[in-house]
């Protein structure tokens, strides 16, 4: 069994057909975990402006360039093992450079609350064994974290939920959109507008409040009621519901303390995001956003977004993200202007600009390691097959080394 | 038969409010071969209520074009495939969407991916390249 690295379900349970060193089949993934094993067309090779290295070359020019910058900043660790994030977090350190990950404009908010005991949260195995009211929030879970439903929340039986889906558990879905997960939840398909979910969390309230919520009345009532009687109630909390609410957070924290039986969950993408978030919060206390400089400095401006649009970086390290593909096509025009390291397994946006290129093992195929599953579990990664590919973890030492 | 290009001249300009989503056929793509078409294929499209696209009086595989002010680009336009009420368009996230979406954020670090406005009207270039929403490379 291998474990999957195609999000941050981290489903174990995943047999693999190797054939001429590439898998060539898997059983029991889904689609999205299927296409990260069996990998890419465009593997990375190693450069330096565009033209050919080799390894030793590339690490040795990313070291200069890392090291003769008076601001580096280090991007990227949600496609990176726990074991990589830490080497990052300790190259940063060093360098005395900004760090920070992709959660920095995705769940990082709501992960931020979770490991500083904000609020109620559950494992899992909790949601499978006992869950009876389940909320995607903002969440396709279908499309984003296949396995979800059938693995962990909405079809498998439990212990204490031997009927499953037919008898024992009911699933909810709050979006903008008619996703496929809400189409699974249908009749229990809550439609709000952009924007709208300040708006329907302040109506439950009321509703849980004893008061008639002014908006949708009958609807929300009827939300109230069921979960109310919820024994063991999720809300799996999407970026949709995340980006809604980031003004104010604490209207759901207000929410679910009106909800005794409730547990949020941030439903996270990027396979080990979440262990990003939990090593930088071991060492500083933040999950992201972080500058070194002897003390630890954390602000909204070492946030890549903003480090880019005010140009507070003369040198970028970018692994396991490709910002190019994800960040405003405004922001990203800074990248062209200053050195660009680029380690990955694939060639990506990012790659075709970067000043050097290093490509690197494909984690839980050709490298081991380790990962954390969305609910904060430490999962296991195992190397698949043999290959010449160093690992993350391997271009991080001998880089450290380097400088 | 030449082309009409009345049909291009007269083409009024709509504003349409877009939020972004996930499609597992897209990531699927994007696991494969970011380059390919593909992924530009699943990508460079929005998805439209029925309703939008009479409104507008457009068809499901005319070719768009989304102006923000921060920026423009030609995808196709595609009628959703269940029943929505309008007024609000999706695009799945990627370089086409975000080349629309705005970088300010009010210094809080997280763009507005899933919140954006944009005109709306019909295009006779192509879907816009994925190179053209690429920045060049430092030079040596």
């Amino acid at each position: 069994m291998v474990t999957c690295t195609g999000c941050a379900l981290l489903c174990d349970d995943i047999e693999v057909v190797v054939e001429n060193n590439r898998i060539k089949e898997t059983r029991n993934a889904c689609r999205r975990g299927a296409a990260r094993m069996k990998g890419c067309v465009n593997r990375l090779i190693p450069s330096i402006y565009q033209k050919p290295s080799d390894i030793d070359s590339s690490i040795k020019k990313a070291a200069e360039i890392l090291k003769n910058a008076k601001s580096p900043m280090l991007f990227g660790w949600s496609n990176s093992t726990c074991e990589a994030q830490v080497k990052g977090i300790g190259l940063a350190r060093k360098l005395n450079a900004i760090i920070d990950d992709t959660s920095s404009f995705c769940q990082g908010i709501l992960i931020e609350k979770v490991l500083q005991k904000k609020f109620r949260t559950c494992s899992l195995e909790d949601v499978r064994n006992r869950a009876d009211v389940l909320i995607y929030w903002g969440s396709d879970a279908q499309d984003s974290q296949p396995r979800h439903l059938s693995r962990f929340s909405y079809f498998p039986r439990g212990e204490t939920r031997q009927r499953g889906y037919e008898e024992d558990r009911v699933a909810i879905a709050i979006d903008v959109r008619e996703s496929n997960t809400a189409k699974i939840c249908k009749g229990h398909f809550y439609r709000i507008p952009l924007k709208g979910d300040r708006e329907f969390i302040l109506a439950l309230i009321d509703a849980l409040s004893g008061k008639v919520p002014s908006y949708d009345t009958k609807k929300i009532l009827e939300l109230a009621g069921i979960l109310k009687k919820a024994e063991f109630g999720a809300i799996f909390a999407g970026i949709g519901l995340t980006y809604s609410i980031k003004e104010d957070l604490v209207v759901l924290l207000t929410l679910v303390d009106l909800l005794p039986n409730f547990h949020i969950m941030p439903m996270v993408g990027h396979y080990n995001m979440r262990g990003f978030n939990e090593n930088l919060f071991r060492e500083t206390g933040f999950v992201n956003r972080v500058k070194f400089d002897g003390n630890v400095n954390h602000e909204d401006k070492y946030s890549i977004l903003e480090v880019l649009k005010e140009k507070r970086t003369d040198a970028l390290l970018v692994i396991g993200g490709d910002p190019l593909s994800s960040l405003p096509g405004t922001v990203v025009k800074h990248l062209s202007a200053i050195p660009v390291i680029c380690i990955d397994p694939c060639a990506t946006l990012t790659s075709k600009i970067a000043v050097v290129t290093i490509p690197c093992a494909v984690s839980g195929v050709e490298s081991d390691g380790t990962a954390v599953r969305m609910d904060g579990e430490t999962v296991k990664l195992s190397k698949v097959m043999e290959n010449n590919y160093l690992s993350d973890e391997k271009i991080l030492t001998r880089l450290m080394r380097a400088i | 038969m030449g082309m009409d290009l009345g049909k291009f001249l007269n083409s009024p300009e709509f504003e349409i409010r877009i939020t972004t989503y996930r499609d597992i056929f897209q990531v699927e793509a994007l696991e494969r071969d970011r380059f390919g078409e593909e992924y530009k294929k699943l990508s460079a499209t929005i998805m439209m209520s029925r309703n939008d696209l009479q409104k507008m009086g457009f068809k499901s595989g005319d070719r768009v074009r989304l102006t923000s002010n921060s920026g423009s680009v030609v995808v196709e336009a595609k009628e959703n495939k269940r029943d929505e009420p309008g007024g609000i368009a999706f695009m799945v996230n990627s370089p086409w969407s975000n080349a629309i979406v705005s970088g300010e954020t009010g210094g809080k670090g997280i763009p507005e991916f899933k919140n954006m406005t944009a005109k709306i009207s019909l295009a006779k270039e192509e879907v816009t390249p994925l190179e053209k929403l690429m920045p060049g490379m430092r030079q040596a």
